[in-house]
């Protein structure tokens, strides 16, 4: 139909080819660790098996390395060829460190704007970097993508891709993809108009943006646009679905997960809730919000969507990670993605077209009935409805989901998906709201708590196949750290009361544990050192929507503070303040000496990693509660 | 150099401020008029207050000039900071025009709410994207001048700057809304967080059960993280 333009793309498509392949193939190398999700498939599973189910509990700390910046760590370092890179909270500093030795090699800091602290609703992360072709892409809070030489740490360039005074700011892990950096906006409790923009990775300038909202034109909906269920069909459905203009500042924003498949070319990606949180102000689906998007990398054009949540009431964003696996289901293997619905559901979905082959609850769910798979539309529960100034009480999920950002993790050996993850309810009442640029764009107050039985966060191992739970730990507060996991079964995860848990992958049995100088959001990664031993590192610091209640100045005593989280972690402040510690552990070799860069008269860490103080007879409950 | 320098400037400086006391404040319910300025704006020629004020010996015109403005927005006088080189207190004795008017105070909190205030400190200003206003500790001082400069002038870690967008008056009701919502029960210098005793031990009945601008007259036992009673 359109023969030079095709011609062109697929030009384009072979030439840059080469540079995919070569971070595909870089990610696929045990030792290394060079995107945050670790693979494009967001799998987080290291092949490394030093450390094991066997000797994991005599892991110490082998070095240590502050950002200096005492807000919430969320970020995961990279391991790119021994060298370590890992990214601050705002103004968001970037370290390079000999990631054997701990040694400085550079750092970065950018000059990002003070004022986008005030635009940033849930504190003031960064989920990470993205690594390619020799530079480190990182975004700053006040939405600039840069460009930094790997080596030296040189800018090489910077492009603005959001602005602070309409309420954008970006926290998300940018990610390298066929010569291109791709990068979200958050923002979506202030009005913002969600996008992804992709940049030229060698010159920063802007390839395009695809908005989450808006004619089908600015979505980059084409003839290619081949939507499973009939809900999603139509023209500029986008603009449709909501009031009049409301779409131009209805969030649908991207501050989560990117995956790949270079086998069918397709970038995945969840958006944003629809905004304001309170939905009688934007009757209508509200698409493209709480959705799923497949897209073409190489142009943007969207290949299939899902939206996860019609016209959302609860703040239930589904930017929740796309895990990419095979799967033998009824006999078959499918080319599916995992993703671990904030609204609680467990969803399999085919990723080549969009197909819901399975959703179901992981957690309590009272604000949903189920999935209609015939539709692909949830049912909500309808004596739930948020109408104007109703106190509805005792809605589960809270509007953080049955889980959020934390990222969980895919073992190849044990075929389970390891979700770290909330168990906390909430009343929400919805109310008027004006849009003012720049400021939240909310209209509900919320006031969260504990989930039945009295816990607020749980780890669990999920077959996707089986459907079901396998195994958990309940934790006292949310999970809100990432997960790893290794090829020696063992995987990782932290908690926001400071401890950092290794656990049999296959059985839950925790096998070790360290308490750390601040509560774990971050995102744990493995790799190889250049003196061939292994290593596991994570951010100390707690924060993020949980955290600010610790490390900001919000008042525990008042329960609808920062957006109503603050009801369940009002206790937070009782086992942690703030921190801004990278910690780095291995095994050390049973005839090992003190290495050269533990010689600072420092005692060799047993008494700092000594055995559970109580250990745990089995998966669940738990210690630390 | 020590004795003009202190002359010129200091002299300059309370001539501004003791005039500024002699400010009368209006009472509340001639404040309905957004477009008035708080207190009258002070006249260049004024006479000054306080006999041992003298008008400058030696002013340059810039000097004058900005003199001249100052003097007829003394409010820009009142200093963000908490040190005063010299030990020289300068900040003239700002007050809320409408002072504690319930009305006013009321007026605030839907002002609060309308303005999206509410958004960043939350319900009965617990914080979360902006700072606490719910107890005694500010970042640029409590003072009702320097909240409306607070809010006037925003702060740049994130704070807007509504001068541009709201009449004054708004402005001095969100003041009166905060300074009440500010005042807590407490009365020791610091505050003490344990889990055992518990520490703090109440909590707000929370605002999706009451709505009201006097938040710290209705309290709980702390629930630690589990359901609010609610009444």
């Amino acid at each position: 139909m359109r023969p030079v333009p095709f011609a062109l793309a697929s030009l384009a498509l072979s030439s840059s080819f080469v540079l995919a392949e070569d971070l595909n193939k870089l990610s696929q190398d045990p030792k290394q660790w060079v995107m945050a999700a670790r693979d494009y498939a967001n799998t987080r599973f290291s092949p490394l098996d030093e450390i094991n189910v066997s000797n994991v509990g005599r892991m110490q700390v082998a070095w240590e390395f502050s950002t200096g910046i005492a807000r919430g760590q969320e970020a995961a370092p990279l391991v790119v060829d021994g060298v370590m890179y890992v990214i601050s909270p705002f103004p968001n500093k970037v370290f390079a460190l000999d990631a054997t030795t701990g040694e400085l090699k550079w750092s970065y800091t950018p000059a990002t704007d003070r004022g986008a602290q005030g635009e940033a609703c849930c504190d003031v992360v960064s989920r990470g970097v993205a690594y390619d072709n020799g530079r480190i892409f990182l975004v700053t809070l006040d939405n600039h993508v840069v460009a930094l030489d790997a080596k030296t740490g040189d800018e090489q360039w910077h492009t603005q891709t959001g602005d602070i005074n309409l309420g954008e700011t970006t926290t998300m892990a940018p990610l390298a993809v066929k010569g291109k950096v791709f990068v979200g906006v958050s923002g979506g409790e202030l009005g913002v108009r969600g996008r992804i923009t992709a940049l030229d990775e060698s010159s920063g300038k802007i390839a395009y943006v695809a908005y989450g909202t808006g004619p089908d034109q600015d979505v980059r909906i084409g003839a290619d646009f081949k939507p499973f269920y009939d809900f999603m069909k139509g023209k500029d459905l986008g603009v449709s679905t909501w009031p009049p203009d409301a779409w131009k500042i209805g969030g649908a924003t991207m501050w989560g997960w990117f995956s790949y498949d270079p086998e069918l070319n397709l970038l995945y990606y969840g958006t944003g809730n629809p905004g304001p949180w309170n939905a009688n102000q934007r009757p209508g689906d509200n698409l493209w919000s709480s959705a799923d998007f497949a897209r073409n990398p190489d142009d943007g054009m969207a290949k299939w969507a899902y939206q996860f949540n019609p016209h959302d009431l609860w703040d239930h964003d589904e930017i929740n990670e796309n895990v990419l696996v095979d799967l033998d289901i009824g006999g078959k293997t499918r080319k599916v993605l995992i993703h671990p619905g904030r609204n609680g559901y467990m969803y399999v979905i085919d990723r080549a077209t969009g197909e819901v082959l399975s959703a179901d609850a992981y957690d309590t769910v009272n604000a949903y009935l189920g999935v209609n798979l015939k539709t692909g539309r949830i049912i909500p529960n309808e004596e739930l409805t948020p109408e104007l100034d109703r106190n509805v009480l005792n809605v589960c999920p809270a509007s953080p989901g049955a889980k959020d950002w934390q990222p969980s993790a895919w073992s190849p050996r044990t075929k389970l998906l390891y979700v770290p993850h909330q168990h906390i309810c909430m009343n929400f009442k919805a109310s008027d709201v004006g849009y003012i640029a720049g400021t939240p764009f909310v209209g509900a107050t919320v006031d969260m708590f504990a989930g039945p039985g009295g816990y607020r966060g749980e780890f669990m191992a999920w077959d996707p196949v089986q459907r079901k739970k396998i195994w958990s730990i309940q934790e006292k507060l949310p999970v809100w750290s990432g997960a790893l996991v290794t090829a020696g079964d063992v995987v990782f995860y932290g908690t926001m009361d400071r401890w950092f848990k290794a656990a049999d992958a296959k059985t839950g049995k925790v096998l070790w544990q360290f308490r750390a100088g601040s509560g774990f959001i971050g995102q744990p990664v493995a790799y190889e050192g250049n003196d061939g031993q292994e290593y596991v590192a994570i951010l100390s610091g707690v924060g993020g929507w949980p955290g600010v209640v610790a490390n900001y100045e919000v008042d525990a005593r008042v329960r609808n503070a920062a957006l109503g989280f603050a009801g369940a972690t009002q206790d937070l402040p009782w086992s942690t303040n703030g921190g801004a510690e990278l910690i780095v552990f291995r095994v050390p070799k049973e005839t090992a000496q003190r290495s050269p860069h533990d010689t600072q008269g420092r005692a060799p860490v047993p008494a700092r990693a000594a055995p559970p103080p109580n250990p745990p007879g089995g998966p669940s409950p738990q210690p630390g509660r | 150099m020590k004795t003009p320098l202190r002359s010129a400037a200091l002299t300059a400086l309370l001539f501004a401020c003791s005039a500024l006391a002699q400010q009368p404040s209006p009472p509340a319910g001639e404040m309905k008029e957004p477009t008035q300025r708080m207190g009258a704006p002070m006249q260049p020629g004024a006479a000054p207050g306080a006999g041992e004020v003298r008008e400058p010996a030696i002013l340059a015109p810039f000097e004058r000039s900005a003199l001249a403005a100052a003097s007829a927005y003394p409010i820009l006088r009142v200093p963000v900071s908490p040190i005063h080189p010299g030990n020289v207190f300068i900040s003239p004795n700002i007050t809320n025009p409408l002072q504690e008017d319930p009305q006013a105070v009321a007026r605030g909190m839907t002002n609060f709410i309308h303005f999206n205030c509410v958004g960043c400190h939350a319900p009965n200003g617990g914080g979360g994207m902006g700072p606490s206003l719910s107890n005694r500790v500010t970042i640029y001082g409590a003072s009702d001048g320097q909240l409306f400069l607070s809010i006037y002038q925003g702060r740049p870690n994130g704070m807007p700057a509504w001068g541009g967008v709201l009449p004054e008056t708004v402005i001095w009701e969100l003041v009166a809304y905060v300074r009440r919502i500010m005042h807590g029960t407490e009365n020791t210098f610091g505050r003490t967080t344990s889990a055992s005793p518990q520490q703090p031990n109440i909590q707000q009945v929370p605002a999706e059960f009451l709505q009201t601008s006097n938040p710290w007259a209705f309290t709980e036992a702390f629930t630690a993280g589990k359901a609010p009673s609610g009444r």
